[in-house]
């Protein structure tokens, strides 16, 4: 319980998405500037609350994603920032490292142009790919047995206020499956905007807590209670968890929600219903197996019509590219 | 026993997770200094090392010594620490570069892990003994197959006095299958292996699947005799006729029926030389096999390898739901999972529903083995920074510098390996360190810079 944590923190900073949470009224939004100086406060709890603590931030811009901050010293801000006496040095070499980057990225954005689609699928796995690295070296170092416990404990904050993009389904559910492997907890805190299906799926299957965030203005106590202890003290203090999380399948010919499906052997591509050749990979299947099938389906095909859903809302498997 | 001197360096390179056939040249070493202790370990060194080299000559003995002492090179400070880094690294790496073209895997996998548990496994070459040890790999082979094989399922078969002894049964459920291995008394070794009675075992609990799945065999051997009730031949013929593959992973030494059973059937062969090794052969028989041209060539047309498959996803219940009795271990729980076509709740998926038969699967599951079916291309090596107008200085995916001066390793440049350590991915143009490149292609499958 006593081991250092590491925290690699995801920001979505989508412009559009910030702009629409700044101006809402119901949920009360919160702007760019306050929703920042929150994060800067609760990023220092987390320096401050042990000396061997890490942190990471990584930030998803329209299109792309980067690195913003890691207190290992690998992004270093180009200014040279005049000490203070009053502020802790670490805390001020973070914020104004993290400021200054943000400020530069979002500038160079032209407001004009329609703006890509978030990179949290590059973010998730750089995170991914700096916490390997970071775990690999530390235990290379202490020389334990191996399959000792690595000596930091890690995981990822997401901060989205951007909605579901079905084309990242493999990409993310690839991201979870990897951060389950390194054993790294995502949590999830959704700022504005409608429930996030995939995000949820990631809180649930590696373990992290999902919160959708009600008062804006509290967001800091939100934080604070939620995020910041470690995940072996979390099992002490009740941590909200996610009850409901929906994982059935939608299938890939109607995108209606499926209880019993048809699955493709060969590309695993989900159907309501039998069909004679795979609209994926165009396997063509047994005439035995269809009439087999047809067969036992009327109990099935007697239950009504599940609803068709709506795109919104985001489905557990939406149509995969090629 | 003391370790000889000269095995110190050797030793360094071969830790137990990069332990690799692919670093030959220091492989010999150790493997020689330490066959003056063990009198077993030249046969077995020798057999593996006479395969490898079958083609060029036909005794290990013959071929002229690799003076691997002479690959490793000292860097300016005089230490050793970089070129041994450049080793580890190029076996890492020279497992990525396996073939790139599309090939049809098996991803609804049907396996029986035959034990061998005999007299021969209390030996104690590998350490504690061969017995512990397989228990050891068992279980996290186990582990790791079910991480990349979700739709598949594995039954265990043990081999002891002359008689094949079924542990496990045929379960899609990692915790069934630890469990059956994970009692070392009941599984104290006795006897002689029987290995046509371990394999009709096997294969008459996989005779009632489904022609789409994969029905394989993987066979943990460490006796140098088997004691069969007929002949074994007929066994193979059952099992080619049923496309059963069978794989064996031998701890002793090579035996014709093994190898003829492998190479017949279609599946791999290995002697394990030492620990690391046994690892390795074990592990390289996790990821999902290509489909076989056989199946393919059954019939024109119609494939007989592809069907489509009932599958029911479930409601996850909620913790805080009445409880109720589940149906597979008959206990009062409020979460679980209900059948959707008999309302039945199970504990946990995926399975086959103990009531209507219905494979009961989560979406999830099914999201696992996608990333056989879209894998990431291969990242090309640098070989020069001179085309590229603004190098980046950083790892694209850790954030890690880059060295600025090329390795200077004496053929580092071949095999793939990029002598600045970077490798670039063919779509986003970005640059990787050779820790990102192996871990994005194992682990994440999904590449940082393109999200694809």
């Amino acid at each position: 319980m006593d081991k250092p944590s590491h925290l690699s923190v995801i920001l979505d900073l989508s412009p559009t998405q910030w702009a629409l949470c700044a101006q809402s009224a119901n949920p009360t939004g919160i702007t760019l500037q306050t929703f920042l100086s929150q994060l800067l406060a609760f990023l220092n709890a987390h320096i401050a609350c042990k000396d061997e603590n890490t942190l990471a931030v990584f930030g998803a811009f329209p299109g792309q994603s980067g690195m913003l901050y890691s207190s290992t010293g690998e992004i270093t801000s180009a200014r040279t920032e005049s000490t203070d006496a009053n502020t802790y040095r670490p805390f001020r070499t973070l914020d104004s490292t993290l400021m200054t980057l943000i400020a530069e990225r979002l500038e160079s954005y032209d407001s004009t142009t329609e703006e890509a689609p978030i990179g949290l699928v590059g973010c998730l796995t750089k995170a991914l790919c700096y916490i390997n690295r970071a775990i690999t070296t530390s235990s290379s170092s202490v020389t334990e047995i191996e399959g000792a416990v690595a000596s930091v404990d890690p995981r990822i904050l997401v901060l989205s206020v951007s909605p579901d993009q079905s084309s990242t389904y493999i990409p993310i559910m690839n991201s979870i499956f990897s951060a389950q492997k390194l054993k790294v907890t995502i949590d999830v805190c959704k700022i504005f905007g409608a429930e996030n299906v995939f995000l949820q799926q990631a809180a649930h299957l590696t373990g992290g807590a999902y919160v959708q965030v009600e008062r804006t203005d509290a967001l800091l106590q939100y934080m604070m209670m939620s995020f910041l202890p470690p995940p072996a003290i979390r099992q002490l203090i009740s941590v909200p968890t996610q009850d409901r999380v929906d994982f059935r399948a939608a299938c890939f010919c109607h995108k209606r929600i499926v209880e019993i499906g048809f699955v493709c052997s060969v590309c695993l591509s989900i159907f309501c219903q039998p069909v004679p050749v795979c609209s994926t990979c165009r396997t063509k299947f047994p005439i035995k197996t269809l009439q087999r099938l047809r067969d036992a389906r009327p109990l099935a095909a007697a239950a009504p019509p599940t609803k068709p859903l709506a795109p919104k809302n985001g489905t557990a498997t939406p149509a995969r590219p090629g | 026993m003391a370790p000889p001197a000269g095995r110190r360096i050797g030793d360094d390179f071969v830790d137990d997770s990069d332990s690799d056939v692919s670093i030959t040249g220091l492989e010999d070493e150790p493997s020689r200094t330490k066959s003056k202790g063990k009198g077993k370990a030249i046969d077995r060194n020798k057999k593996d090392k006479g395969k490898a080299k079958a083609k060029e000559q036909p005794y290990a003995w013959e071929a002229s010594y690799t003076r691997s002492w002479e690959t490793v090179q000292e860097d300016e400070a005089g230490r050793l620490e970089g070129a041994v880094q450049d080793l580890i690294a190029r076996g890492r790496r020279r497992r990525l570069l396996a073939p790139a073209a599309a090939i049809r895997r098996t991803i609804i996998r049907h396996l029986v892990l035959v034990l061998d548990l005999s007299s021969a496994m209390m030996d104690r070459d590998m350490r504690p003994t061969r017995f512990d040890l397989m228990l050891q790999y068992a279980r996290e082979f186990v582990t790791e197959w079910f991480d990349q094989n979700p739709l598949g399922q594995i039954g265990v078969v043990g081999m002891r006095g002359g008689l094949g002894e079924r542990i496990g049964e045929m379960s899609g459920n990692p915790q069934d299958v630890l469990k059956a291995i994970s009692e070392r008394h009941k599984l104290e070794p006795n006897g002689e292996p029987s290995l046509q009675n371990a394999i009709e075992m096997a294969r008459s609990s996989m005779s009632h699947l489904p022609t789409h799945s994969s029905r394989e065999i993987t066979i943990i051997f460490g006796s140098l005799t088997t004691c069969d009730p007929g002949n074994i031949h007929d066994t193979l013929d059952e099992c080619l006729k049923d496309r059963i593959r069978i794989s064996i992973v031998a701890l002793a030494a090579e035996m014709k029926i093994c190898r003829d059973l492998c190479e017949k059937t279609g599946g791999q062969f290995g002697v394990a030389m030492n620990e690391g090794h046994f690892k390795d052969l074990l592990f390289e028989l996790i990821p999902p096999p290509a489909q076989r041209a056989v199946a393919r060539a059954g019939g024109p047309g119609a494939n007989p390898a592809a069907d489509l498959m009932i599958m029911g996803f479930p409601m996850r219940l909620p913790d805080t739901s009445p409880p109720s009795l589940c149906v597979c271990h008959s206990q009062m729980k409020s979460e679980g999972f209900l059948c959707p076509r008999c309302l039945a709740k199970v504990c946990d998926v995926p399975t086959d529903c103990d009531i209507c038969g219905l494979m009961i699967v989560s979406s999830p599951h099914l999201a696992r083995s996608y990333h056989h079916l879209f894998p990431v291309k291969p990242y090309a090596a640098v070989m020069s920074l001179e085309d590229t107008p603004d190098p980046s200085k950083r790892c694209h995916g850790c954030s890690v510098a880059f060295r600025d001066t090329p390795s200077t390793m004496f053929g580092a440049a071949g095999e793939g390996m990029s002598p600045l350590g970077r490798y670039r991915c063919p779509e986003c143009h970005n640059d990787f360190c050779t820790d990102c490149d192996v871990f994005v292609h194992d682990v994440v499958h999904c590449c940082p810079g393109c999200g694809k």
